[in-house]
């Protein structure tokens, strides 16, 4: 076989040759924008952080790593960086597990099933900027459809919940403008969008999980449906679920939308969710801070990086737990 | 069966959190203002008839206006003229309430433009991304040559790197070439689907060789193989790239945001409701709410007509 090959190949020098620089024509508007629109600008965030550029400025001095301490000294940057792994670590676990949980209800159902899962898959494809103007409104502490709701309760036997109880004696929550309340809220819609997204992905895993798997388990004596689902169902998700947790991570590493829909001046009450996109954004674009909008970036990069490298690798391991 | 109940109220309890806001924002879009603020009219409001203040106020007449109007009304003072035609105004600025909110979307706000630039640009995003994408995809798939393993990997790394994260550097670099403020802005960085490559790729590997073989007897060049016969086997791949690519895009804000300032004429349609919102005063709830209505449901509709599709398209992203 590899004789035959070579003897090709020895025949058709110049075909071979010719194959190669079509090949490399075809694929150099994709490699030069690669390069243009991709890696470049990882290179210049990277030159840039290392000086006090502002756009505008024929030149700049050279700061070394001052943009990176203040990043890791400064009180604003301390909130930041627990904005945002606040929103990373409540964010991702819960809409995980929602998704987990809806799929696997959605799957036993069957056919009815699919309402649901039409249902949760709609947040995803809304514009995002739009719905979290309506959650504002519905989240409006006078007018708002939830305290509305919240002061029907008042009166009502429902008034033992000690949530309830304080809200109708003190009044309820400010929510966005409630320094103790934003971040929790900017969660909330964080899941309510996401976990369909993650729904979808699981229900694509368990299609591939074997039938004669459960029957085997309960040969085994697997008799309930939790011993099932940690022996059979479980394991056989392992790979979903590590794309689902990375991806999940990814998206809420990058939350703006409702940032900047909710709090346009800096960041929510005592810049409780100023959260690494929006400091970029207000730094580098609307302050022409560069240099520091530089250096957020790169940390930026440096944490979603290396969550899909570790991706990569458990993938590559095949992981199954259990 | 009983489990099933269970089952089913967990269910309908999660659909009425996520229906929620949906539901509040056609209902707000079909109400008038004091619906809103009193939190009365079920879904659809009363649908009385409103006076529109703003219009009634335009329409209050000067002295010239009233001198003007004089002959008409004969033997009136001139505070009774005033009052007659404030009373004729009264009546002509009435409408329903959907029709004030929905009408009021399109004329406050060019949001036609907003639509048509939302169309522009993801229609060209695509475009691009598939003129970029496929014939790479193509060599990477089915052509030998030097070097084929290295372009791969660098596609494997780009695939680390999320636009989002460097659009500080990108808009650094397109301002110094002057071209923020500008469609072009907006599309280039998107024009390069990493991911776009690896999916082609990957699904072009299941293509038989035979075929191309096939092609090349015919005297087909690559470029031709790429469009008239790879192309059309690729099409339920590539129906999939065009959804996860078009929603991304439409919904997009975080870019426009940064690269659009000022003029109006360039906003897509996230950007013109985010400034729909900064003008308006209490009394546009509705109206607003009437603008996110049209932006959102373009792309509601198409999914609730092809769910599958949308489906495949979104979790695309999971076959890496």
């Amino acid at each position: 076989m590899a004789e035959i090959d070579a003897s090709i190949a020895a025949r058709k020098p110049q075909e071979v040759n010719r194959q190669a620089r079509t090949a490399w024509g075809l694929a150099t508007p994709a490699l030069a924008l690669m390069f243009l629109i991709l890696l470049v600008p990882v290179v210049v965030a990277g030159v840039l952080s290392f000086t006090n550029y502002s756009l505008g400025n024929s030149g700049f001095d050279w700061v070394g790593f001052k943009n990176f301490d203040r990043l890791f000294s400064r009180s604003t940057y301390e909130k930041m960086f627990i904005a945002t792994f606040t929103y990373v670590v409540v964010v991702v676990p819960i809409s995980v597990a929602l998704g987990l949980g809806a799929a696997l209800l959605v799957n036993s159902l069957g056919r009815i099933g699919d309402v649901y899962k039409t249902i949760y898959f709609l947040p995803v494809m809304a514009t995002l900027l739009a719905m979290a103007i309506v959650w504002e409104f519905m989240l409006h502490p006078t007018i708002g459809v939830i305290n509305q709701t919240f002061e029907m309760s008042c009166g009502t036997i429902l008034e033992v919940i000690p949530f309830l109880a304080n809200g109708c004696a003190d009044g309820f929550p400010l929510w966005l403008g409630d320094r103790d309340y934003a971040i929790w809220v900017l969660c909330f819609i964080g899941i309510w969008q996401g976990f369909g997204f993650n729904m979808v992905l699981y229900l694509a895993g368990l299609t591939a999980v074997h039938r004669e798997l459960y029957h085997a388990a309960e040969m085994d004596g697997a008799k309930s449906a939790w011993e099932r689902f940690r022996l059979v169902t479980w394991p056989a998700l392992g790979p979903t679920t590590v794309f689902v947790v990375t991806i999940s991570c990814i998206r809420a590493f990058q939350v703006f939308d409702t940032v900047e829909a909710f709090w346009p001046q800096g960041g929510g009450p005592n810049k409780s969710t100023y959260v690494m996109m929006f400091a970029i954004f207000e730094k580098g674009v609307q302050q022409n801070l560069i240099g520091i909008g530089s250096a957020i970036t790169m940390l930026f990069l440096v944490f979603v990086m290396f969550l899909t490298l570790i991706q990569r690798w458990l993938v590559e391991r095949k992981v199954h737990y259990g | 069966m009983t489990r099933d109940i269970w089952k089913h109220l967990i269910l309908i309890l999660g659909a009425i959190i996520v229906l929620a806001p949906f539901y509040m924002m056609l209902s707000y879009s079909f109400k008038s203002p004091g619906e809103i603020d009193r939190g009365t009219g079920g879904f659809f409001g009363a649908q009385e008839m409103m006076v529109d203040p703003r219009c009634v106020k335009l329409r209050d007449p000067n002295r010239d206006e009233i001198a003007a109007a004089a002959p008409q009304y004969p033997g009136r003072s001139d505070s009774e003229i005033r009052n007659a035609i404030m009373a004729q105004a009264e009546i002509d600025c009435s409408t329903r309430p959907v029709v004030f909110n929905y009408t009021k979307a399109f004329i406050e706000a060019p949001l036609l433009r907003y639509l048509l630039n939302g169309l522009i640009v993801t229609a060209s995003i695509f475009f691009i991304q598939v003129l970029v994408a496929l014939p790479a995809a193509y060599a990477l798939a089915k052509l030998k040559f030097w070097g084929r393993e290295a372009v791969f990997g660098l596609v494997l790394f780009c695939l680390l790197i999320p636009v989002h994260a460097i659009a500080l550097p990108l808009y650094i670099m397109l301002a110094k070439v002057g071209l923020t403020n500008t469609y072009v802005a907006l599309v280039v960085p998107w024009t390069i689907s990493v991911f776009g490559i690896f999916l082609m790729r990957q699904f072009f590997m299941t293509v038989p060789d035979d075929l191309i073989d096939a092609a090349r007897m015919d005297g087909m060049t690559e470029l031709a193989i790429v469009w008239r016969v790879m192309l059309p086997t690729a099409i339920p791949a590539l129906l999939a790239f065009a959804i996860f690519s078009i929603v991304a895009h439409w919904n997009d804000y975080f870019w426009p945001r940064i690269v659009v300032t000022g003029s109006r004429d360039l906003f897509t349609p996230p950007l013109g409701l985010r400034e729909f919102k900064g003008d308006a005063d209490g009394s546009f709830f509705g109206p607003m709410m009437a603008t996110a209505t049209i932006i959102v449901m373009p792309l509601i509709v198409a999914f609730l007509v092809a769910q599958r599709r949308f489906i495949e398209g979104i979790t695309l992203s999971g076959m890496k």
